[in-house]
């Protein structure tokens, strides 16, 4: 693997809950984000996946800095941005940008194209001289697959994917390194997603991207990462290569992920077993001892209330090596069968959980 | 409300409708980079909210009527010497209370003046106080309420618990207190108690709308991109958030209007020899079964001009946020 | 058929003027199907299910032909208040949004009750019972003292479970389920999907699922109807449909499902945008985006073909999309 141009350790972002208007008393902390490490190679792609309110949006506005975290770092090439301000911030903000989930949020709708897509420039004008700028954007639109002619119109006048695409030409305005796209698809329809992702492959090898691409839709995720990692109510349960996650998942919430995504293939559903995870997600605020998965895990043992599960390879895996051998945050990391039934889906594990709903 | 809100693409699905069909242009990788969808397209002008705004303004009667009679009303009290010839002060008692005449149309009130000429140098006290004290309570309103709203925390808190305090003040009471103390007779206090009472209403809606204007992803995106305050400000949020802050400032304008005629007719507004329709409708009420019309043509005046006023504001909401509708 | 909508148009009149949602749409469901509606936004899935709940918002809509026979009834020539006696009673609609489609400031058991006291005429007592009752059946755990709780106080997925025994409640014929699981997580849409098809076959009703994901389709469904522009463009049962779907939009959105030895290739994408419904496309409206099209589609619109006797393709070329 090349070598890191991000590396995040220990990071921890929490939300303060208060009581009281005018003195305001801090009665808990919602823990979005508790204590998550990862790094990422020059043109690598690193999948996030997880279910709402596991942290990773909160993970990807850290990143690029939107939110200051709580504890930990994020070092960029050697250099921790969450100590940075000013100047020194402003420049390694060039280098991270973002993609937005909501194509009708995220362009400002009192701004034409030209501008949303040159407003880096006038941040930033030491990357492009004045009477570059709109030859510039230009090429920005046409890189994305846009009419050039279209940088006088307003984002009201696109359909969502195409305001994706503008959303995307923004980004790479600066020739950024990184790229955080925070569920850059979820929002498009069917047969337009595929097309954004196509233009995001597409423009990792051009420009030699490297992507944190956050999402909850597993295959697609599959489909564009290097590696993936697993988040669960704030923390990395289990991470590795696509293959090692996606066929030989050793965390329980991992496998029943995987098991609860339909399989567009009506052929596997007579002989498919499904985890289904009784309960829901514990609230972020009040997170369960030890284990965090353990309320909904139907393998908990006593053990797993009491000691936290660390996210490294399980030690008898690690002996044994191949594809089961990488990061899991279970103290009863196991593979399980997965019976493979239409191309790039995974169906079920064959162990059956104790508490179905 | 902000206009522009997002509406998901459920939204539309459930609707069959909304805002992305109005395109028809080929997208895909293999995208025919032509100018002008064929025929499909919303046209090759690009349209911002604004411009679609007036759009939808030129084509509303409420609009059309009442800008006519607001435009109306400014030339008159700009120049109101061109519809009339008269002096609103040249009274002869000899004629106090009579009714319309040849001349006077409108008739005499109880000091015997000519009440058309007073409605029309009336107009220019009303346009005048309602014009200045808007301003004055958009500027400062919207300046503390975008602050507030922007910075948040101690600042809005800060700036909460104030505007609280002045709802609190009953604005009539308020205005007897205060004025009372005063002696210039000038438009110069009215507008300043106005303005005192009247800016907590437009903070708390300038508060609310950066508010909702600052959590949209188009100002996370700029911030991203380093962007500094004063950008996010006023290139982002500001152009965003004003839209509420235009509605409610001139349905204000149209109530300010009636405050000061309001504290006139109480006798703490403006004072004679100052024109003023609060002066002459206080002035006709003892005669009002003998001479109605005395105080039946200020009252229509007044009542027509704040009404215009209220009446801009819905349309112009309107046209700033169609899903009102 | 339990319930049958034949040649249904609607249009939408707005101020930039009109959208034609749905043209001419047929499809059928018997007691104890699964019908699935497969489309992406705009297609007229959600519409065509308005008109048959009588929920559709006239104006700006307008229902311009067409009928909805159901148990022998034409829905569309009842007035308002027959019309009303069957909604609830005799078919039940869940949505998308379960948190906007309950009353906030309502308990769930009151809303629950209500189903009985307005159409039952149960005491509140006997409505209470009932609704606890339901509230076990949709597995809703400690149904005993979560009854007096408002809908905010429950998770995603307990509300939908809600609104899935809301529907329930009367025991009606026919449930109508737009994008019941789209706003859920993964794991708690597997557990509600379930419940979902196991209440079906419990209780034998027609279930129209309308879903643009095409597992969650794979999943459950029996027969499928895929719409594009406010047609069906291809009906078929499920099994067939994804060995071979016989019309190129349908082969395209399945195509363009990542596949594992596609790794690092190029998804297949769909070219070109969903059309205008101000200004469909004339003959075949997805002839713009179509890798078949020829001048007779651009001309001709497609008839609904006869690919087999329970199966129907809106393509000129179906056999050749079958062939590939």
């Amino acid at each position: 693997m090349s070598e890191p141009i991000l590396e995040v350790e220990g990071l921890v972002k929490h939300y303060p809950l208060t009581r009281g208007v005018v003195f305001r008393k801090q009665v808990g902390a919602v823990r979005a984000v508790d204590g998550v490490d990862f790094h990422l190679g020059r043109g690598e792609t690193l999948g996030i996946v997880g279910e709402s309110g596991c942290g990773k949006s909160t993970v990807a506005k850290t990143l690029v800095n939107l939110e200051r975290p709580t504890a930990g770092s994020i070092r960029y090439k050697g250099e921790d941005i969450t100590r940075l301000s000013g100047k020194a911030l402003k420049s390694v903000r060039r280098n991270i940008q973002m993609v937005f989930q909501d194509p009708y949020t995220s362009l400002n709708p009192r701004m034409t194209v030209g501008d949303i897509i040159g407003e880096p420039y006038d941040i930033h004008p030491e990357v492009a001289p004045k009477g570059d700028r709109r030859r510039k954007v230009q090429d920005l639109l046409d890189v994305v697959g846009l009419n050039p002619e279209y940088i006088n119109r307003y984002p009201h006048q696109f359909s969502g994917g195409q305001r994706q695409r503008i959303g995307i030409a923004r980004g790479l305005a600066l020739r950024p390194e990184i790229i955080v796209a925070d569920e850059p698809v979820s929002a498009l329809d069917v047969s337009v997603q595929a097309q954004v992702i196509n233009l995001m492959d597409r423009l990792q090898s051009e420009f030699d991207l490297a992507y944190i691409f956050i999402a909850h839709d597993l295959s697609i995720v599959r489909h564009i990462s290097d590696r993936v990692a697993v988040m669960y109510l704030g923390r990395i349960v289990e991470t590795g290569r696509d293959a090692e996650i996606y066929d030989h998942p050793t965390h329980p919430y991992t496998q029943a992920l995987l098991s609860a995504v339909p399989v567009p293939d009506p052929e596997a559903r007579e002989h498919r077993e499904r985890i289904i995870l009784s309960g829901d997600v514990p609230s972020p605020t009040n997170i369960p001892s030890g284990c965090r998965f353990r309320t909904r895990c139907w393998k908990a043992q006593e053990r797993c209330a009491l000691e936290v599960p660390a996210l490294a390879v399980p030690a008898w895996f690690e002996a044994a090596g191949g594809p089961a051998a990488h990061d899991s945050a279970c103290h009863f990391a196991a593979t399980v069968p997965i019976r493979r039934s239409a191309p790039g889906q995974v169906v079920p594990p064959e162990e059956r959980p104790g508490g179905t709903v | 409300m902000p206009d522009g809100r997002h509406e998901p693409e459920q939204a539309i699905a459930g609707t069959g409708m909304g805002g992305t069909m109005d395109l028809g242009v080929d997208e895909a990788e293999t995208l025919e980079k032509r100018p002008g969808p064929d025929g499909t397209g919303p046209g090759d002008r690009p349209r911002s909210l604004w411009s679609d705004a007036w759009r939808d303004l030129r084509r509303d009667p409420v609009f059309i009527v009442s800008a006519l009679v607001i435009l109306f009303l400014v030339l008159i009290s700009l120049w109101p010497s061109a519809i009339t010839s008269g002096s609103p002060l040249t009274c002869d008692l000899s004629k106090a209370q009579q009714g319309s005449q040849s001349g006077h149309p409108f008739g005499f009130d109880g000091q015997g003046c000519d009440v058309y000429t007073r409605t029309v140098y009336g107009a220019r006290t009303s346009v005048a106080v309602g014009v200045l004290a808007t301003l004055g309570v958009s500027v400062l309103g919207s300046v503390l309420g975008a602050l507030a709203g922007y910075f948040g925390g101690v600042w809005d808190s800060v700036l909460s618990r104030i505007t609280d305090v002045f709802f609190a003040i009953p604005v009539v009471l308020g205005g007897l207190v205060l004025l009372s103390v005063i002696t210039s007779n000038t438009i110069w206090p009215v507008i300043g108690f106005i303005v005192l009472l009247g800016w907590p209403q437009l903070s708390r809606i300038a508060r609310g709308s950066v508010i909702t204007a600052k959590q949209n992803d188009y100002v996370q995106a700029a911030r991203a991109l380093g962007a500094s305050h004063s950008r996010l400000v006023l290139r982002h949020i500001a152009p965003n958030a004003v839209a509420p802050v235009i509605v409610v400032a001139t349905i204000a304008l149209g109530t300010y209007i009636s405050l000061e005629a309001t504290l006139s007719y109480l006798g703490v507004g403006l004072k004679p020899p100052s024109v003023s329709w609060g002066i002459d409708i206080s002035a006709a009420s003892p005669y009002i079964r003998n001479a109605p019309h005395a105080l039946l043509w200020p009252s229509g005046a007044l009542a027509l001009t704040v009404l215009a006023f209220i009446m801009l504001g819905d349309a112009v909401r309107d046209a700033l946020d169609p899903k009102l509708r | 058929m339990l319930l049958e909508v034949r040649d249904l148009h609607v249009e939408f009149h707005t101020r930039d003027g009109v959208a034609r949602a749905v043209n001419g749409v047929s499809y059928g469901v018997d007691a104890g199907e699964t019908l699935a509606v497969l489309g992406e936004s705009g297609s007229g899935k959600s519409v065509t299910a308005q008109a048959i709940m009588g929920i559709l918002d006239i104006p700006p809509g307008r229902i311009t032909g067409g009928e909805v026979v159901f148990q022998g009834r034409d829905l569309l020539k009842l007035r308002e208040d027959e019309r009303r006696r069957i909604r609830g009673a005799e078919m039940a609609m869940i949505f998308q949004d379960a948190l906007s489609s309950l009353n906030p400031v309502l308990t769930v058991g009151d809303q629950l009750g209500e189903m009985f006291t307005v159409h039952r005429g149960m005491s509140r007592k006997e409505a209470r019972a009932r609704a606890i009752e339901l509230m076990d059946r949709v597995r809703i755990p400690a149904a005993r003292e979560r009854v007096r709780q408002y809908p905010h106080q429950f998770s995603g997925g307990m509300r939908q479970r809600i609104m899935i025994a809301m529907a329930l409640a009367l025991e009606p014929a026919l449930i109508i389920a737009d994008e019941p699981t789209t706003a859920l997580d993964v794991t708690v849409q597997a557990q509600v999907m379930e419940l979902l098809a196991e209440l079906q076959r419990e209780y034998h009703m027609g279930l129209i699922l309308i879903t643009h994901d095409l597992g969650v389709v794979a999943d459950v469904a029996d027969r499928i109807a895929v719409m594009y522009a406010g047609r069906i463009v291809e009906s078929a049962p499920v099994h067939d449909i994804y060995k071979a779907p016989a019309h190129p939009y349908t082969r395209g959105l399945l195509d363009s499902i990542p596949r594992l030895d596609q790794k690092g290739q190029e998804l297949y994408a769909i070219r070109g945008l969903p059309p205008n419904l101000m200004n469909i496309p004339p003959g075949c409206a997805f002839h713009p985006r179509c890798p078949l099209a020829r001048d007779v589609c651009r001309s001709d619109e497609p008839p609904l073909y006869e690919v087999s006797p329970t199966r129907g393709s809106a393509c000129h070329f179906w056999r050749e999309c079958l062939d590939e």
